[in-house]
């Protein structure tokens, strides 16, 4: 029963990604003052894409083919994975959060490897600057998940977003600082402005991205949107359970689709508007950013030990 | 099972002798070294195998003197280790069936020779029972690797050698010292004694600590790590392999065994499991972020084996913790994803060493800035280096990530139970855990793209060639074994868990249910395998999709990279020090503690020197010419990060400046002659022995 639960979540996922990352343009669009395009541009993008011929570079290898299918691949098993609808897990082999971070690092792996591979410099500065991204975030992302594993008593997502959900999960504080820390560290997962470097302006212009045409590249566009919708999810399962079904009644699992697509919205809504509220930096002052966040996720372990 | 050890022991004494005699006749040198190594592996293999299901054997024979009884004990953990060497070493010498080629001229039966005696004696290391022999075979090895690392003669080979020379010969003080520690409390140098003796909780945690550091220079973690990245990749790249898959475990193996075995009756102490758990989580990170520096493929590589010493004492660590604490759930999970990492280690390093020696062989250089689209040229050995450099990095579901989810849950486990001071130890190895996970899969992008993706950078890596099929063969068995230690973890993990079960005299810990690991405390459970088929699956029908796509709207080749209206051109690409240099702009620190290390080394040892060394004794020597660039991408850049020799850290220089001086001191009393060397380490034999028999 919950298999199929996990499959319709997947797709579900994958069918909305498009969607929430037009409505995130629309609303780039609205606060610079224009009209924007509508927010379902992004599928009619993938759908010409998919319809266009493709090119291959000549110097690169296989690699390059295998990225595709391999980044989205990743990021649907995820989504099929996380508690959505569900507070517990409906798969839940996939569902161990050290699972959850090492299959992350699998797609980030192919897409470094098929930048490097195209033999731009362009395309492998962008690769690797994604790599690095995830180097940055890791530790806060990891200690945050630490201390939730400690304070529910388990490493599952689902265990944690039940005992989130029933309010057992203790010390409190340390919970909500770590969802606090959590949240940021999502926030540049998605890849987001001031963070956004996969997609840097002008000439890095789609940076890792430049080599691919066709239907590998909707594939890797889609992969990004479906991407930053599993990131949001998994702040979403593990800090916001509420409203999600406790049981797989059809009416409780219909009321929980309806909160968790809430849910989403909500995030994506906030993202967008801090987005566009802050400037770009340089690259280089990540790190004062992502220290900022593993100082929060810090202060939650503190939270942790003194048991408030 | 000792029976078939023990054959096998004799059948590599013989190969070894054989191939030295017909060292003239390379071929057959070479082949009679090969083939019986091969056969002594096999029986080693199938020998070490059988002990993991049997109760242990001890066998006793009277020596000469008291405390020289040959005593020999093969329990299962020492059946895992000569499993594991056993299978390295047979796809080394299948390796080596054509990379010894190219040794005809350095000597190939010494080659012969020293290999089969260097596996004979790890052999003995895990199974001898005696304190004297064990530091025997133990300095027997030390010494029989040191020959294979300094087998090339270059002046880089002998320098790293030197250097494995003496931190091995550190290391050997100070497990002598805990031994001779145990010995004066018990009185005998029989392990049995140690076994049975309640020491005292000073005698024990002195013995521990000695022990300890003394393996662990032997393993190569920080602060003891700098003689591996300059040792290892100087011998034969199958000897890496053997080394650094090998012969560095032989270090865990000695601190698992002194903690749980031989000081097993005294009990251990927490601040062991601290000591080891932060030692484990500093060598992970910097092991790791000095791989990333790196731009020779096999110092990158040996570097990782740092890292991977730094994640299997993080395992034993968590194993000592909760052995200490009266936790024994925990201690078999740390202990059995320890033990698991140990043998997933092993296989893709030995995997990985291998690749890098095929790129060696088919182009003749290390240095990944003149490499480049090596896939097309070598498809079987790209394919298998990609495969050891995911399961190195932990992706699921190959096997160093199962290792690596039971060191997680082990960490997070013990955290639950944990009192505040405990929580933030865990914490902290949890952090360095993940960031070395994050930075491994940047390390190993870096490894594997620059080398085999884009374009070739020289001559030498656009005439690359395929390797012959023996050197395809060992990498593709080690291949296999990567997959298989991942697909079958529901297999495997209950053997090594009742392997720590053995080593803990407890029930082995449940971890299987079906084909789905679990694991207890934390409530969690994992399936490789079924991950395994969900991810062919999903990505088998996106990769359908869209080549069906592609079939409708075609597909074109565009021989230009589009290098966003520029020409693009070889310089273009991305060099391993394009990767290092962007690491260092957030890992400053972490190499400067390098550099500031160094510098408070460097001045120590000048001040040593000074003390040691007559004035105006040493002509300053001639500055070496470099080597002539390959290609115009090879050179040193100030933008990246320099490689090791140039930061040789500060433990080793100094300890290495001070012997060196000391070395052009007692320079006039000896030539350099290596039967002069023989009388040394007879002399120290005598040494020894003479001190054992006064302590008695």
């Amino acid at each position: 029963m919950t298999i199929i639960i996990a499959i319709l979540q997947a797709i579900l996922l994958v069918a909305i990604a498009p969607l929430l990352s037009g409505i995130t343009r629309k609303i780039r669009a609205k606060m610079h003052a224009r009209t924007g395009t509508s927010i379902f541009q992004d599928y009619y993008d993938l759908a010409k894409l998919w319809k266009r011929c493709e090119v291959k570079e000549g110097g690169s290898s296989i690699v390059s083919r295998l990225a595709p299918p391999i980044f989205l691949g990743s990021f649907i098993l995820l989504a099929a994975g996380l508690p959505l609808v569900m507070q517990a897990c409906p798969v839940p082999i996939l569902g161990d959060i050290i699972t959850v971070l090492y299959l992350m690092a699998l797609p980030r792996f192919m897409f470094a490897l098929a930048a490097i591979d195209s033999a731009g410099s362009y395309t492998a500065i962008g690769g690797v600057r994604e790599l690095l991204v995830g180097v940055l975030v890791e530790p806060s992302l990891i200690l945050v998940l630490f201390v939730m594993a400690v304070a529910a008593g388990s490493t599952n997502v689902g265990v944690m977003a039940l005992s989130v959900a029933n309010l057992s999960a203790y010390p409190f504080v340390a919970v909500v600082v770590a969802g606090v820390a959590c949240a940021m560290a999502c926030y540049i997962e998605m890849g987001k402005l001031p963070f956004d470097l996969a997609e840097a302006e002008q000439e890095i212009q789609e940076g890792p991205l430049a080599a691919y045409s066709g239907p590998s590249l909707a594939m890797m566009k889609l992969g990004v949107s479906l991407k930053q919708l599993v990131v949001a999810s998994l702040f979403v399962a593990i800090f916001v359970p509420f409203g999600a079904a406790a049981t797989a009644a059809p009416l409780e699992l219909l009321i929980g689709l309806a909160v968790y697509l809430g849910k989403v919205l909500v995030v994506f809504l906030i993202a967008s508007v801090i987005e566009n509220a802050v400037m770009r930096v340089r690259y280089k002052f990540l790190g004062r950013y992502t220290w900022f966040v593993v100082g929060i996720a810090s202060l939650s372990l503190v939270f942790l030990v003194i048991g408030i | 099972m000792l029976e078939l050890i023990l054959l096998s022991l004799g059948f590599s004494c013989v190969a070894g002798v054989l191939s030295l005699v017909t060292s003239k006749a390379h071929a057959a040198s070479k082949t009679i070294a090969c083939v019986g190594g091969m056969g002594a592996a096999a029986l080693s293999f199938i020998g070490g195998l059988g002990a993991l299901f049997q109760a242990a054997t001890y066998v006793s024979w009277a020596g000469p003197m008291p405390f020289t009884n040959f005593t020999l004990l093969l329990n299962p953990l020492a059946g895992l280790l000569i499993a594991v060497i056993a299978a390295l070493a047979f796809v080394a010498w299948l390796y080596g069936l054509s990379y010894f080629d190219e040794y005809y001229e350095t000597g190939i039966g010494v080659i012969g020779f020293f290999m089969n005696l260097f596996i004979a004696s790890m052999n003995l290391v895990i199974l001898a029972d005696n304190a004297f022999w064990f530091l025997v075979f133990f300095e027997l090895m030390s010494l029989t690797s040191y020959v294979l690392v300094i087998i090339d003669q270059t002046e880089k080979s002998l320098k790293g050698g030197f250097l494995y020379l003496i931190m091995a010969h550190i290391g050997f003080l100070m497990i002598a010292l805990s031994f001779f520690a145990m010995a004066s409390a018990t009185g005998s140098l029989e392990f049995e004694a140690f076994r049975t003796h309640a020491f005292a909780p000073g005698i024990a945690t002195l013995a521990f600590v000695l022990a300890f550091f003394g393996f662990g220079a032997k393993a190569g973690m920080v602060p003891f790590h700098s003689w591996l990245p300059q040792a290892h990749p100087a011998a034969p790249s199958n000897v890496s392999a053997l080394m650094s898959g090998g012969m560095i475990k032989i270090g865990i193996f000695g601190i698992c065994k002194v903690c749980f075995d031989l000081l097993g009756a005294a009990g251990g102490e927490i601040g062991w499991g601290v000591l080891v758990i932060i030692i484990g989580a500093v060598s992970s990170v910097l092991g790791v972020v000095y791989a990333l520096g790196e731009h020779d493929l096999k110092s990158l590589l040996a570097y990782h084996s740092v890292e991977n010493i730094g994640i299997i004492l993080l395992g034993v660590g968590v194993g000592i913790y909760g052995w200490a604490a009266g936790l024994p759930w925990l201690a078999a999970i740390g202990l059995l994803a320890g033990l698991y990492h140990l043998v997933n280690h092993a296989m893709f390093k030995g995997l990985l060493f291998l690749g890098a020696g095929s790129v060696l062989h088919a182009t003749g250089t290390r240095n990944m800035e003149v490499l480049g689209g090596l896939a097309k040229a070598m498809p079987v050995t790209a394919v298998c280096f990609l495969i050891g450099s995911l399961a190195i990095s932990a992706i699921p579901p190959l096997n160093g990530f199962v290792s690596e989810w039971f060191t997680y849950q082990g960490l997070i486990g013990a955290a639950m139970d944990g009192d505040i001071f405990m929580r933030i130890v865990f914490a902290f190895a949890v952090v360095a855990l993940a960031i070395t996970g994050a930075l491994a899969v940047t390390c190993f992008v870096k490894a594997f793209g620059v080398t085999f993706l884009a374009r070739p950078r020289s001559e030498a890596a656009e005439r690359a060639h395929e390797v012959p099929a023996p050197m395809k063969a060992a990498m593709v068995i080690l291949t296999v074994a990567c997959i298989a230690l991942g697909l079958g973890a529901a297999w495997v993990a209950p053997v090594v868990s009742s392997i720590a079960g053995s080593m803990l005299a407890t029930a082995a810990l449940p971890v299987v249910e079906g084909v789905t690991l679990v694991s207890l405390d934390t409530v969690s459970v994992v399936s490789p395998l079924i991950m395994a088929v969900l991810m062919a699956v999903v990505i088998a029908l996106c990769a359908l999709a869209r080549n069906a796509a592609n079939q409708k709207a075609g597909v074109k080749s565009d021989p230009d990279t589009w290098a966003c209206g520029y020409q693009a051109d070889l310089s273009m690409e991305t060099l391993a020090s394009t990767v290092g240099a962007n690491v260092k702009t957030f890992m400053g620190p972490l190499y400067a503690i390098r550099s500031g290390v160094n510098r408070a080394g460097e001045a120590l040892s000048r001040l040593l020197g000074r003390a040691l060394e007559p004035e105006g004794e040493k002509a300053p020597a001639a500055p070496a010419k470099p080597d002539a660039p390959i290609s115009r991408y090879d050179r040193d850049r100030t933008v990246g990060i320099a490689p090791a020799e140039q930061h040789a850290p500060a433990l080793s220089n100094s300890v290495l400046s001070v012997v060196s001086d000391l070395g052009a001191w007692f320079g006039r009393m000896e030539g350099g002659d290596f039967r002069t060397y023989i009388v040394y380490i007879v002399g120290a034999l005598v040494f020894f022995l003479a001190l054992i028999i006064l302590v008695r």
